[in-house]
Protein backbone atom coordinates (compact mmCIF):
# COMPACT_ATOMS: atom_id res chain seq x y z
CA UNK A 1 0.00 0.00 0.00
CA UNK A 2 1.45 3.43 -0.91
CA UNK A 3 2.63 5.71 1.87
CA UNK A 4 0.13 8.30 3.06
CA UNK A 5 0.92 11.71 1.67
CA UNK A 6 0.47 14.53 4.22
CA UNK A 7 -2.84 16.32 3.73
CA UNK A 8 -3.98 19.82 4.62
CA UNK A 9 -7.68 20.61 4.83
CA UNK A 10 -8.65 24.23 4.27
CA UNK A 11 -12.14 25.23 5.34
CA UNK A 12 -14.03 28.44 5.91
CA UNK A 13 -17.10 30.45 4.96
CA UNK A 14 -17.93 31.36 1.36
CA UNK A 15 -15.76 34.26 0.21
CA UNK A 16 -13.29 34.07 3.11
CA UNK A 17 -10.38 33.45 0.73
CA UNK A 18 -9.80 29.68 0.73
CA UNK A 19 -8.93 29.47 -2.96
CA UNK A 20 -6.86 32.64 -2.81
CA UNK A 21 -4.92 31.27 0.17
CA UNK A 22 -4.12 28.14 -1.86
CA UNK A 23 -3.06 30.29 -4.80
CA UNK A 24 -0.67 32.13 -2.47
CA UNK A 25 0.84 29.29 -0.45
CA UNK A 26 1.43 26.88 -3.35
CA UNK A 27 4.00 29.13 -5.09
CA UNK A 28 5.96 29.51 -1.83
CA UNK A 29 5.88 25.77 -1.16
CA UNK A 30 6.75 24.99 -4.79
CA UNK A 31 9.70 27.39 -4.60
CA UNK A 32 10.95 25.37 -1.64
CA UNK A 33 10.75 22.22 -3.78
CA UNK A 34 7.51 20.65 -2.56
CA UNK A 35 5.28 18.86 -5.07
CA UNK A 36 1.62 19.47 -4.46
CA UNK A 37 -1.81 18.30 -5.54
CA UNK A 38 -4.90 20.45 -4.95
CA UNK A 39 -8.39 18.99 -4.59
CA UNK A 40 -11.19 21.51 -4.60
CA UNK A 41 -14.56 20.44 -3.18
CA UNK A 42 -16.92 22.48 -5.30
CA UNK A 43 -20.35 23.24 -3.93
CA UNK A 44 -21.97 24.07 -7.21
CA UNK A 45 -19.41 24.76 -9.90
CA UNK A 46 -15.90 24.04 -11.06
CA UNK A 47 -15.04 27.72 -10.80
CA UNK A 48 -12.58 27.39 -7.90
CA UNK A 49 -10.78 24.40 -9.40
CA UNK A 50 -10.67 26.04 -12.84
CA UNK A 51 -9.27 29.28 -11.43
CA UNK A 52 -6.62 27.51 -9.36
CA UNK A 53 -5.65 25.30 -12.31
CA UNK A 54 -5.40 28.27 -14.68
CA UNK A 55 -3.32 30.29 -12.25
CA UNK A 56 -1.01 27.72 -10.68
CA UNK A 57 -0.72 25.11 -13.44
CA UNK A 58 -1.39 26.70 -16.83
CA UNK A 59 0.08 30.15 -16.22
CA UNK A 60 2.73 29.62 -13.53
CA UNK A 61 3.58 25.98 -14.29
CA UNK A 62 3.98 25.18 -10.60
CA UNK A 63 2.18 21.85 -10.85
CA UNK A 64 0.75 19.72 -13.66
CA UNK A 65 -2.78 20.59 -14.76
CA UNK A 66 -4.05 17.16 -13.71
CA UNK A 67 -2.90 17.89 -10.17
CA UNK A 68 -5.73 20.38 -9.65
CA UNK A 69 -8.91 18.37 -9.30
CA UNK A 70 -12.48 19.53 -8.69
CA UNK A 71 -14.94 17.22 -6.95
CA UNK A 72 -18.69 17.70 -6.50
CA UNK A 73 -20.20 17.18 -3.06
CA UNK A 74 -23.91 16.68 -3.74
CA UNK A 75 -24.65 20.05 -2.19
CA UNK A 76 -23.28 18.84 1.15
CA UNK A 77 -19.78 20.32 1.57
CA UNK A 78 -19.89 19.74 5.32
CA UNK A 79 -20.73 16.04 4.94
CA UNK A 80 -18.08 15.53 2.28
CA UNK A 81 -15.25 16.41 4.63
CA UNK A 82 -16.59 15.17 7.95
CA UNK A 83 -19.47 12.67 8.26
CA UNK A 84 -18.94 10.83 4.99
CA UNK A 85 -15.65 11.75 3.31
CA UNK A 86 -15.78 8.59 1.15
CA UNK A 87 -15.55 10.24 -2.23
CA UNK A 88 -12.66 12.47 -1.17
CA UNK A 89 -10.85 9.50 0.36
CA UNK A 90 -11.38 7.40 -2.76
CA UNK A 91 -9.90 10.14 -4.92
CA UNK A 92 -6.94 10.65 -2.57
CA UNK A 93 -6.20 6.93 -2.50
CA UNK A 94 -6.06 6.91 -6.30
CA UNK A 95 -3.71 9.89 -6.24
CA UNK A 96 -1.47 8.28 -3.61
CA UNK A 97 -1.28 5.15 -5.73
CA UNK A 98 -0.38 6.96 -8.93
CA UNK A 99 1.64 9.94 -7.69
CA UNK A 100 4.05 8.80 -5.02
CA UNK A 101 6.27 11.76 -5.90
CA UNK A 102 3.91 14.18 -4.15
CA UNK A 103 4.90 15.83 -0.86
CA UNK A 104 1.55 17.33 0.00
CA UNK A 105 -2.15 17.21 -0.85
CA UNK A 106 -4.21 20.35 -0.23
CA UNK A 107 -7.92 19.80 0.13
CA UNK A 108 -10.20 22.81 -0.15
CA UNK A 109 -13.63 22.48 1.41
CA UNK A 110 -16.67 23.99 -0.22
CA UNK A 111 -17.72 27.22 1.50
CA UNK A 112 -19.55 26.34 4.68
CA UNK A 113 -20.44 27.58 8.14
CA UNK A 114 -18.45 28.01 11.34
CA UNK A 115 -19.01 24.39 12.39
CA UNK A 116 -16.83 23.06 9.57
CA UNK A 117 -14.24 20.49 10.59
CA UNK A 118 -12.29 17.89 8.65
CA UNK A 119 -12.36 14.22 9.48
CA UNK A 120 -8.92 13.22 10.79
CA UNK A 121 -9.18 10.32 8.34
CA UNK A 122 -9.17 12.90 5.57
CA UNK A 123 -6.86 15.72 6.69
CA UNK A 124 -3.77 15.66 8.90
CA UNK A 125 -3.70 19.42 9.35
CA UNK A 126 -6.69 21.73 9.39
CA UNK A 127 -6.55 25.40 8.44
CA UNK A 128 -9.69 27.43 9.03
CA UNK A 129 -9.90 30.80 7.35
CA UNK A 130 -12.16 33.72 8.21
CA UNK A 131 -12.01 37.29 7.04
CA UNK A 132 -12.36 40.51 8.97
CA UNK A 133 -15.31 41.76 6.92
CA UNK A 134 -17.66 39.81 9.18
CA UNK A 135 -16.57 42.11 12.03
CA UNK A 136 -14.19 41.64 14.94
CA UNK A 137 -16.76 39.46 16.74
CA UNK A 138 -15.00 36.61 14.96
CA UNK A 139 -13.19 34.65 16.31
CA UNK A 140 -14.88 35.40 19.66
CA UNK A 141 -18.17 33.81 18.51
CA UNK A 142 -16.35 30.54 18.16
CA UNK A 143 -17.57 27.46 16.34
CA UNK A 144 -15.88 24.12 15.79
CA UNK A 145 -13.86 25.36 12.84
CA UNK A 146 -12.36 28.34 14.63
CA UNK A 147 -11.80 26.46 17.86
CA UNK A 148 -10.51 23.11 16.65
CA UNK A 149 -8.38 23.98 13.63
CA UNK A 150 -4.61 23.61 13.79
CA UNK A 151 -4.10 27.05 12.31
CA UNK A 152 -6.59 29.90 12.20
CA UNK A 153 -6.02 32.30 9.33
CA UNK A 154 -7.65 35.74 9.52
CA UNK A 155 -7.73 37.21 6.03
CA UNK A 156 -8.38 40.63 4.45
CA UNK A 157 -6.81 42.61 7.27
CA UNK A 158 -6.60 45.57 4.89
CA UNK A 159 -10.38 45.92 5.24
CA UNK A 160 -10.32 46.22 9.03
CA UNK A 161 -10.26 50.03 9.10
CA UNK A 162 -13.11 50.28 6.62
CA UNK A 163 -15.52 48.33 8.80
CA UNK A 164 -14.18 49.40 12.20
CA UNK A 165 -12.87 45.93 13.01
CA UNK A 166 -10.21 46.00 15.71
CA UNK A 167 -7.46 43.48 14.90
CA UNK A 168 -6.14 43.62 18.45
CA UNK A 169 -9.53 42.40 19.68
CA UNK A 170 -9.44 39.54 17.18
CA UNK A 171 -5.89 38.72 18.24
CA UNK A 172 -6.82 38.68 21.93
CA UNK A 173 -9.96 36.61 21.39
CA UNK A 174 -8.19 34.11 19.14
CA UNK A 175 -5.56 33.56 21.82
CA UNK A 176 -8.20 33.09 24.52
CA UNK A 177 -10.56 30.89 22.56
CA UNK A 178 -7.91 28.72 20.97
CA UNK A 179 -5.91 28.26 24.15
CA UNK A 180 -2.59 29.08 22.58
CA UNK A 181 -3.02 27.31 19.24
CA UNK A 182 -1.64 29.50 16.47
CA UNK A 183 -3.39 32.08 14.35
CA UNK A 184 -2.03 34.28 11.59
CA UNK A 185 -3.26 37.58 10.18
CA UNK A 186 -2.95 37.69 6.40
CA UNK A 187 -3.82 39.74 3.41
CA UNK A 188 -3.82 37.39 0.47
CA UNK A 189 -3.95 40.34 -1.93
CA UNK A 190 -0.47 41.59 -0.99
CA UNK A 191 1.02 38.39 0.50
CA UNK A 192 1.12 39.70 4.07
CA UNK A 193 1.43 36.71 6.42
CA UNK A 194 1.69 34.09 3.67
CA UNK A 195 5.26 33.09 4.57
CA UNK A 196 4.09 32.60 8.15
CA UNK A 197 1.31 30.26 7.03
CA UNK A 198 3.77 28.25 4.95
CA UNK A 199 6.21 28.07 7.87
CA UNK A 200 3.47 26.60 10.05
CA UNK A 201 2.71 23.98 7.38
CA UNK A 202 6.36 23.02 6.99
CA UNK A 203 7.05 22.91 10.73
CA UNK A 204 3.78 21.56 12.14
CA UNK A 205 2.63 19.21 9.37
CA UNK A 206 5.72 18.24 7.43
CA UNK A 207 7.99 18.40 10.50
CA UNK A 208 10.56 20.18 8.36
CA UNK A 209 10.87 17.10 6.15
CA UNK A 210 12.71 18.04 2.99
CA UNK A 211 10.84 17.70 -0.31
CA UNK A 212 11.18 14.26 -1.92
CA UNK A 213 13.14 15.85 -4.77
CA UNK A 214 15.85 16.78 -2.24
CA UNK A 215 16.30 13.23 -0.98
CA UNK A 216 19.45 11.47 -2.18
CA UNK B 1 -31.80 -13.29 30.30
CA UNK B 2 -32.16 -14.28 26.67
CA UNK B 3 -30.32 -12.13 24.22
CA UNK B 4 -30.67 -12.55 20.50
CA UNK B 5 -27.20 -12.73 18.99
CA UNK B 6 -28.41 -12.66 15.40
CA UNK B 7 -27.58 -9.11 14.46
CA UNK B 8 -28.36 -9.46 10.76
CA UNK B 9 -31.46 -7.25 11.00
CA UNK B 10 -29.51 -4.52 12.74
CA UNK B 11 -26.71 -4.93 10.21
CA UNK B 12 -29.26 -4.52 7.44
CA UNK B 13 -30.36 -1.21 8.96
CA UNK B 14 -26.75 -0.12 9.35
CA UNK B 15 -25.75 -0.93 5.77
CA UNK B 16 -28.87 0.54 4.17
CA UNK B 17 -28.77 3.72 6.26
CA UNK B 18 -27.79 6.80 4.27
CA UNK B 19 -25.53 7.56 7.26
CA UNK B 20 -23.33 4.63 6.17
CA UNK B 21 -20.28 6.27 4.56
CA UNK B 22 -20.36 5.27 0.91
CA UNK B 23 -20.79 8.70 -0.65
CA UNK B 24 -24.16 7.99 -2.29
CA UNK B 25 -25.38 11.49 -1.39
CA UNK B 26 -23.00 12.89 -4.02
CA UNK B 27 -24.86 11.22 -6.88
CA UNK B 28 -28.00 12.30 -8.70
CA UNK B 29 -27.69 9.71 -11.52
CA UNK B 30 -28.42 12.24 -14.22
CA UNK B 31 -31.27 13.97 -12.39
CA UNK B 32 -29.25 17.18 -12.13
CA UNK B 33 -28.96 17.41 -15.92
CA UNK B 34 -32.64 16.64 -16.40
CA UNK B 35 -33.57 19.27 -13.85
CA UNK B 36 -31.51 22.01 -15.48
CA UNK B 37 -32.93 21.04 -18.87
CA UNK B 38 -36.43 21.33 -17.33
CA UNK B 39 -37.20 17.72 -18.21
CA UNK B 40 -37.84 16.67 -14.61
CA UNK B 41 -39.56 19.34 -12.58
CA UNK B 42 -41.83 17.57 -10.12
CA UNK B 43 -42.40 14.46 -8.00
CA UNK B 44 -43.97 12.51 -10.87
CA UNK B 45 -40.91 13.11 -13.01
CA UNK B 46 -38.58 11.99 -10.23
CA UNK B 47 -40.56 8.81 -9.70
CA UNK B 48 -40.65 8.11 -13.42
CA UNK B 49 -36.88 8.50 -13.64
CA UNK B 50 -36.25 6.11 -10.76
CA UNK B 51 -38.66 3.57 -12.25
CA UNK B 52 -36.87 3.78 -15.58
CA UNK B 53 -33.54 3.07 -13.87
CA UNK B 54 -35.05 0.19 -11.91
CA UNK B 55 -36.41 -1.44 -15.08
CA UNK B 56 -33.50 -0.75 -17.41
CA UNK B 57 -30.39 -0.72 -15.19
CA UNK B 58 -30.70 -1.55 -11.51
CA UNK B 59 -32.83 -4.66 -12.02
CA UNK B 60 -31.27 -6.38 -15.05
CA UNK B 61 -27.69 -5.28 -14.30
CA UNK B 62 -26.90 -4.26 -10.70
CA UNK B 63 -29.35 -6.60 -9.00
CA UNK B 64 -28.27 -9.61 -11.06
CA UNK B 65 -24.64 -8.75 -10.39
CA UNK B 66 -25.27 -8.42 -6.67
CA UNK B 67 -27.19 -11.70 -6.47
CA UNK B 68 -24.50 -13.63 -8.35
CA UNK B 69 -21.61 -12.07 -6.48
CA UNK B 70 -23.45 -12.86 -3.25
CA UNK B 71 -23.74 -16.53 -4.22
CA UNK B 72 -20.04 -16.66 -5.05
CA UNK B 73 -19.22 -14.96 -1.73
CA UNK B 74 -21.25 -17.59 0.15
CA UNK B 75 -19.12 -20.27 -1.53
CA UNK B 76 -15.94 -18.35 -0.73
CA UNK B 77 -15.30 -18.11 -4.46
CA UNK B 78 -13.31 -14.90 -4.83
CA UNK B 79 -12.69 -15.45 -8.54
CA UNK B 80 -16.44 -15.63 -9.07
CA UNK B 81 -17.00 -12.35 -7.25
CA UNK B 82 -14.25 -10.75 -9.30
CA UNK B 83 -15.75 -12.06 -12.53
CA UNK B 84 -19.10 -10.44 -11.73
CA UNK B 85 -17.32 -7.29 -10.55
CA UNK B 86 -15.56 -7.07 -13.89
CA UNK B 87 -18.78 -7.58 -15.89
CA UNK B 88 -20.79 -4.96 -14.02
CA UNK B 89 -17.92 -2.49 -14.29
CA UNK B 90 -17.60 -2.95 -18.04
CA UNK B 91 -21.33 -2.69 -18.62
CA UNK B 92 -21.37 0.82 -17.13
CA UNK B 93 -20.77 2.82 -20.28
CA UNK B 94 -20.49 6.29 -18.76
CA UNK B 95 -17.11 7.03 -17.19
CA UNK B 96 -18.50 9.27 -14.47
CA UNK B 97 -20.99 6.60 -13.42
CA UNK B 98 -18.42 3.80 -13.58
CA UNK B 99 -15.86 5.69 -11.48
CA UNK B 100 -18.48 6.70 -8.93
CA UNK B 101 -19.57 3.07 -8.57
CA UNK B 102 -16.00 1.97 -7.98
CA UNK B 103 -15.23 4.75 -5.54
CA UNK B 104 -18.31 4.19 -3.42
CA UNK B 105 -17.88 0.39 -3.56
CA UNK B 106 -14.27 0.57 -2.45
CA UNK B 107 -15.03 2.88 0.44
CA UNK B 108 -17.94 0.69 1.50
CA UNK B 109 -15.76 -2.43 1.62
CA UNK B 110 -13.00 -0.54 3.41
CA UNK B 111 -15.46 0.47 6.11
CA UNK B 112 -16.86 -3.06 6.45
CA UNK B 113 -13.32 -4.39 6.72
CA UNK B 114 -12.69 -2.01 9.62
CA UNK B 115 -15.80 -3.31 11.43
CA UNK B 116 -14.70 -6.93 11.63
CA UNK B 117 -12.12 -9.42 10.57
CA UNK B 118 -13.91 -11.34 7.86
CA UNK B 119 -11.10 -12.99 5.84
CA UNK B 120 -13.18 -12.97 2.66
CA UNK B 121 -13.78 -9.22 2.93
CA UNK B 122 -10.04 -8.79 3.55
CA UNK B 123 -9.19 -10.87 0.47
CA UNK B 124 -11.59 -8.95 -1.72
CA UNK B 125 -10.28 -5.64 -0.39
CA UNK B 126 -6.75 -6.81 -1.07
CA UNK B 127 -7.62 -7.55 -4.70
CA UNK B 128 -9.05 -4.03 -5.02
CA UNK B 129 -5.90 -2.50 -3.56
CA UNK B 130 -3.80 -4.43 -6.06
CA UNK B 131 -6.06 -3.23 -8.91
CA UNK B 132 -7.04 -6.79 -9.79
CA UNK B 133 -10.74 -6.08 -9.41
CA UNK B 134 -12.63 -2.79 -9.78
CA UNK B 135 -14.60 -2.92 -6.52
CA UNK B 136 -17.89 -1.74 -8.01
CA UNK B 137 -20.72 -0.88 -5.67
CA UNK B 138 -22.94 -3.93 -6.44
CA UNK B 139 -20.07 -6.40 -6.00
CA UNK B 140 -18.75 -4.70 -2.85
CA UNK B 141 -22.27 -4.51 -1.47
CA UNK B 142 -22.77 -8.24 -1.99
CA UNK B 143 -19.54 -9.09 -0.16
CA UNK B 144 -20.48 -6.72 2.68
CA UNK B 145 -24.03 -8.03 2.97
CA UNK B 146 -22.90 -11.64 2.99
CA UNK B 147 -20.33 -10.84 5.65
CA UNK B 148 -23.00 -9.19 7.80
CA UNK B 149 -25.28 -12.23 7.51
CA UNK B 150 -27.88 -10.30 5.53
CA UNK B 151 -29.93 -12.52 3.22
CA UNK B 152 -29.55 -12.22 -0.54
CA UNK B 153 -33.17 -11.18 -0.86
CA UNK B 154 -32.74 -8.35 1.63
CA UNK B 155 -29.44 -7.30 0.07
CA UNK B 156 -31.20 -6.91 -3.29
CA UNK B 157 -34.04 -4.92 -1.70
CA UNK B 158 -31.47 -2.67 -0.01
CA UNK B 159 -29.71 -2.04 -3.31
CA UNK B 160 -32.91 -0.83 -4.94
CA UNK B 161 -33.96 1.20 -1.92
CA UNK B 162 -30.55 2.84 -1.56
CA UNK B 163 -30.54 3.81 -5.23
CA UNK B 164 -34.01 5.33 -4.86
CA UNK B 165 -32.96 7.28 -1.76
CA UNK B 166 -29.93 8.62 -3.61
CA UNK B 167 -32.07 10.14 -6.39
CA UNK B 168 -34.86 11.28 -4.08
CA UNK B 169 -32.26 12.96 -1.83
CA UNK B 170 -30.80 14.73 -4.84
CA UNK B 171 -34.28 15.86 -5.90
CA UNK B 172 -34.88 17.25 -2.43
CA UNK B 173 -31.61 19.20 -2.43
CA UNK B 174 -32.23 20.50 -5.93
CA UNK B 175 -35.58 21.82 -4.72
CA UNK B 176 -37.66 19.71 -7.09
CA UNK B 177 -39.66 18.07 -4.29
CA UNK B 178 -40.40 18.62 -0.60
CA UNK B 179 -39.67 16.30 2.30
CA UNK B 180 -43.11 14.64 2.51
CA UNK B 181 -43.14 14.12 -1.26
CA UNK B 182 -39.77 12.39 -0.98
CA UNK B 183 -41.25 9.81 1.40
CA UNK B 184 -44.33 9.42 -0.81
CA UNK B 185 -42.09 8.57 -3.75
CA UNK B 186 -40.10 6.03 -1.75
CA UNK B 187 -43.32 4.51 -0.46
CA UNK B 188 -44.81 4.24 -3.93
CA UNK B 189 -41.72 2.44 -5.22
CA UNK B 190 -42.14 -0.54 -2.91
CA UNK B 191 -44.22 -2.69 -5.31
CA UNK B 192 -41.85 -2.20 -8.22
CA UNK B 193 -38.82 -2.92 -6.04
CA UNK B 194 -40.41 -6.12 -4.81
CA UNK B 195 -41.38 -7.13 -8.33
CA UNK B 196 -37.93 -6.41 -9.78
CA UNK B 197 -36.10 -8.32 -7.06
CA UNK B 198 -38.37 -11.31 -7.69
CA UNK B 199 -37.71 -11.06 -11.41
CA UNK B 200 -33.92 -10.80 -11.26
CA UNK B 201 -32.66 -12.42 -8.06
CA UNK B 202 -32.22 -15.84 -9.70
CA UNK B 203 -30.83 -14.76 -13.06
CA UNK B 204 -27.34 -15.90 -13.96
CA UNK B 205 -24.51 -13.41 -14.42
CA UNK B 206 -24.37 -14.21 -18.13
CA UNK B 207 -27.89 -12.76 -18.39
CA UNK B 208 -26.84 -9.31 -17.16
CA UNK B 209 -27.99 -6.52 -19.45
CA UNK B 210 -28.88 -2.87 -19.35
CA UNK B 211 -30.37 -0.63 -21.99
CA UNK B 212 -31.01 3.02 -21.26
CA UNK B 213 -29.40 5.01 -24.07
CA UNK B 214 -31.23 8.25 -23.30
CA UNK B 215 -30.17 8.09 -19.65
CA UNK B 216 -26.60 7.37 -20.76
CA UNK B 217 -26.65 10.48 -22.93
CA UNK B 218 -27.89 12.59 -20.02
CA UNK B 219 -25.13 11.16 -17.84
CA UNK B 220 -22.53 11.97 -20.49
CA UNK B 221 -23.91 15.47 -20.69
CA UNK B 222 -23.60 15.72 -16.92
CA UNK B 223 -19.90 14.86 -17.15
CA UNK B 224 -19.37 17.99 -19.20
CA UNK B 225 -21.50 20.38 -17.15
CA UNK B 226 -19.57 23.40 -15.87
CA UNK B 227 -21.77 24.06 -12.85
CA UNK B 228 -22.93 21.07 -10.89
CA UNK B 229 -23.63 19.89 -7.37
CA UNK B 230 -23.41 16.16 -7.96
CA UNK B 231 -20.73 13.72 -9.14
CA UNK B 232 -23.17 11.90 -11.43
Amino acid sequence: MPKRIPRIGIGGPVGSGKSMLIEKIVPVLAKRGYRICVISNDVISKEDANRIRKNLATEQGLLPENMVIGIATGGCPHTAIREDPSMNLALIEEIEQEHTELDLIILESGGDNVMTTFSPALADYFIYIVDVSGGDKYPRKGGLGIESCDLLVINKIDLAGLINADLSVMDRDAKTLRKGKPHVFVNCKDDTGIEQVVNHIVEDLLFEELPKTHHP
Amino acid sequence: MYMNTDFSSLSMMQLSDSFFPAGLYTMSNGLETLYYQKMVTNADGVKELIQMYYLQQVGPADCVALANAYDFAVLGDLDGVMLVDDIICKIKLVKEQREASMRSGRQLIKCVLALGNDPFVAQYHNEIIKSRTPGTYPASFSVAAQSFGISKQNACLMLFYGFGVSIVGAALRLGIIQHIESQKILDSLKPIISEQVGKYISKSYDQIWQFSPQADIFQIHHEKMEAKMFIT
